[in-house]
């Protein structure tokens, strides 16, 4: 915008125009400059915002949009399902548009402050109250009532994650759960027990202090830790603060911890960084995936992640990387099942009976299940999951086992979902510890400004 | 030429005697104005459309609450305050963008000055070097330069590895709070291309009569570059500093490239525009966006009417000569 004034001046004269007598450019007025500046400060504004529309069109017959975000590998396992869903229903065309999540995300609150909410639409957990409160998703409960949409098979307390003032307005697509990828032969060398569910922060510390004192080098020299630095993770705190008794919010305007709870849960991982415990402030703020997280990089042995994509741990560190629950506080566990993604229908839609059918047959036909497999994470139609798991085997079998075996050990039921303010707060906890971990603020200063900057988040 | 003048001569008599009665002066300049509208017109449309309406809704969304989903709820000035007496971010936001022009202009246009002033003398090539030196301000505003910077500032990469050889540990300054925004700053400076093209069509400028002159009066280079090419060059100089000033305040595409988008690491780059980026599309605060892209049009504004303060002191101008 502003580049263009300033590139198209020097071509301009360069292209010999303007030429005084002696065959010299003159040299640019008070005016001139004036008015160039001129130039440059109106463009600052505009260009600063611009919106995309969604098109729409074709008559025949029934369209429905249907997008979401993921991977190559879930993209043609959707596609292969849609056109099994159009060949069972003449007449219902399915256009599909996908993207990454990020772009995804905004692309999908331009169309809702369009009214333009495709019909059948794939949401993240922490979009489900803006989307519902503002009016942008139909509520769900009428095609669940009269069978439209069939929830028998799947868990009570699991739904209540895609509901929103009571009311049911999404569908969870796949059930994912917090863990622990860890290199066991790290574990053995320093003599640590293989975690088990009910392993406590305190143990966790132990064992990070226990990898340091191997001396272990990583590739580029550097002094092996026990751990990345989970501080910054906000589904790490809320697995922390969950294991006592608290939760992340304790309604839609309201945050359920205190200033002393971050500062008790900061103090106690800086104090492990401090010692060299855990991933120092360098490899912590570099971690963005498991290639560039401490222990993808062999820095640690350990690293907080989701059961969907563990599986990418194994592949690039081999098969000593084994999958642990997250730590305990005297046995409690603060994990819980989360939707990985949720189902909704636009509230704009034209043809809301087929794009009930179509959740139907993404979450409940056994064929579609075969198809999708566990893309989205465990499917959360129990009769599915069992008879996909059947065909798993190495760490997508692992996963799979350990959801069963939390399950059986008792969880918490899970939060409904979080209020609007939650994309904001989660970027938040990230960049205040970041502060933090690089002494711009203690731990309480640190805690005291995530809240203040909570609190007005959720007052908006 | 002259038999056209006086064959249109009669033309004009018949019509003065035209029985109509004569069009009033001001409605003859409006109907020769017309033309000009027209081909004013695809201009004219697109800076109301684009430019105008953008911008007076985007002054109405400033005092609004507006999250994109629900319709915008006044709210007075309230953004304005939130801004100004509550949100640190805001002012570490000016913090960091303040600290980037101060450091990145005038590097960016001594540098520019200093290679103009070498190319000036070249005999052979100078087109050649020209370009090469410009062909950065070509391709800097693009994201693919900024994540190769990325990827060469990185912890692991280039410019750590060869800092480590002169046993300078730095680690990856991307990942370094305090020296992430100078990877910025260098990205900045490394495009001088633009304002050294115009330092040297300004250079060529000055009559090197006056250059003739001082040698013969026995000034030494230092003295002529302070008595001769500086005034001389002052409008110049005015005009790229107008110009990188108010470009450097609205720096974007770098800081969200190397950052990843969210200014990381610990906000060290998180930049005026960037910031208010992440308020308007990741928090979906549109009102507040709006709001802070008016301080910094009114900011900008006003620091570019202080530099034509200043200038009257120091710039000199051609139309001025004599006075």
């Amino acid at each position: 915008m502003v580049s263009a004034t300033h590139d198209g001046f020097p071509a301009a004269v360069g292209a010999g125009r303007l030429r005084d007598k002696d065959g010299r450019l003159p040299r640019p007025s008070r005016r001139a400059v004036l008015a160039v500046a001129a130039i440059g400060l109106s463009t600052s504004l505009t260009g600063t915002l611009s919106a995309c529309s969604a098109a729409s069109g074709d008559t025949s017959g029934v369209t429905l949009r249907f997008s979401w975000w993921g991977n190559d590998d879930r993209a043609a396992r959707t596609e292969k399902a849609i056109r099994l869903f159009e060949k069972e229903h003449p007449g219902v065309t399915v256009r599909t548009s996908n993207g990454e999540f990020g772009s995804y995300l905004q692309k999908l609150a331009t169309q809702a402050a369009g009214g333009g909410v495709p019909d059948v639409v794939q949401l993240d957990y922490r979009q489900i109250s803006q989307y519902a409160g503002g009016k942008a998703i139909m509520p769900l409960d009428g095609v669940i009532k009269n069978r439209t949409i069939r929830t028998s098979d799947m868990d009570k307390d699991f739904l209540r994650t895609g509901t929103y003032k009571g009311r049911q307005f999404a569908l969870p697509m796949g059930r994912g759960i917090t863990g622990y990828a860890y290199d066991s032969a790290v574990y053995k060398k320093a003599g640590i027990p293989t975690p088990r569910p009910s392993w406590t922060w305190q143990d966790w510390a132990k064992a990070n202090k226990k990898i340091a004192a191997l001396g272990l080098k990583s590739p580029d020299g550097r002094h092996f830790t026990g751990a990345n630095d989970g501080g910054g993770n906000e589904d790490v705190f809320e697995t922390w603060l969950r294991s006592r008794g608290k939760n992340l919010y304790a309604d839609q305007t309201k945050l359920g911890f205190t200033e002393d709870d971050l500062t008790a849960f900061w103090s106690f991982l800086s104090t492990l960084r401090e010692e060299g415990a855990i991933a120092q402030a360098r490899d912590s703020v570099q971690a963005k995936s498991t290639e560039t997280s401490p222990i993808g990089r062999r820095l640690a042995a350990a690293d907080f992640t989701w059961d969907a994509p563990f599986p990418g741990y194994t592949a690039l560190l081999g098969e000593n990387i084994h999958f642990a629950p997250v730590p305990t506080t005297g046995g409690r566990q603060g994990t819980y099942f989360k939707p990985s993604m949720l189902l909704g229908i636009g509230s704009q839609s034209e043809h809301p009976k087929e794009a009930a059918q179509l959740i139907d047959f993404l979450l409940n036909d056994p064929r579609a299940g075969d198809i999708l497999g566990f893309s989205r994470s465990t499917p959360p139609n129990r009769e599915i999951a069992a008879r996909v798991a059947k065909s798993l085997e190495g760490s997508e079998r692992e996963i799979y086992d350990y959801s069963q075996t939390m399950e059986k050990y008792g969880l918490d039921i899970p939060p409904t979902a979080p209020p609007p303010g939650d994309l904001a707060i989660q970027t938040a906890f990230k960049r205040i510890h970041q502060r933090m971990i690089y002494g711009m603020a203690t731990p309480r200063e640190a805690a005291r400004e995530l809240i203040d900057e909570a609190n007005r988040e959720l007052e908006s | 030429m002259s038999t056209v003048s006086t064959t249109r001569a009669p033309a004009r008599a018949v019509r003065t005697t035209d029985p109509r009665p004569r069009k009033s002066k001001r409605r003859q300049v409006r109907e020769r104005q017309w033309p000009a509208y027209v081909f004013l017109s695809p201009w004219m449309i697109g800076a109301v459309v684009l430019t105008f309406v953008p911008m007076a809704v985007s002054l109405y969304l400033s005092f609004t609450d507006y999250n994109l989903f629900d319709p915008p709820r006044w709210v007075g000035l309230r953004n304005y305050q939130e801004m100004l007496t509550e949100d640190p971010r805001y002012w570490r936001s000016v913090g960091t963008t303040m600290l980037y022009v101060v450091v990145a202009v005038p590097l960016k246009l001594g540098l520019a000055l200093g290679v103009a002033m070498l190319l000036k003398n070249l005999s052979r090539g100078r087109g050649f070097y020209r370009s090469a030196f410009y062909a950065p301000s070509l391709l800097g505003a693009s994201m693919s330069i900024a994540l190769v910077w990325k990827a060469l500032f990185n912890d692991g990469g280039t410019v750590a590895g060869v800092l480590d050889t002169v046993g300078i540990h730095t680690g990856g300054w991307v990942g370094n709070p305090h020296l992430a925004v100078y990877g910025v700053v260098l990205l900045t400076v490394w495009q001088f291309g633009a304002p050294m093209v115009i330092f040297l069509a300004g250079l060529q400028q000055i009559s090197p009569d006056l250059y003739e002159a001082a040698a013969l009066d026995g000034a030494g280079r230092w003295r002529q570059f302070m008595s001769i090419t500086v005034p001389m060059l002052s409008p110049v100089v005015f005009f790229n500093l107008v110009l990188e000033v108010i470009n450097s305040f609205q720096v974007f595409t770098p800081a969200f490239a190397i950052s990843g988008g969210d200014g990381s690491p610990a906000d060290s780059t998180m930049f005026y525009t960037l910031y208010l980026y992440e308020r308007g599309f990741t928090a979906s605060h549109m009102g507040y966006a709006a709001a802070m892209a008016w301080l910094l049009l009114i900011a900008i504004g006003a620091i570019t009417l202080i530099l034509f303060r200043t200038s009257r002191s120091w710039v000199f101008y051609a139309d001025e000569e004599g006075r």
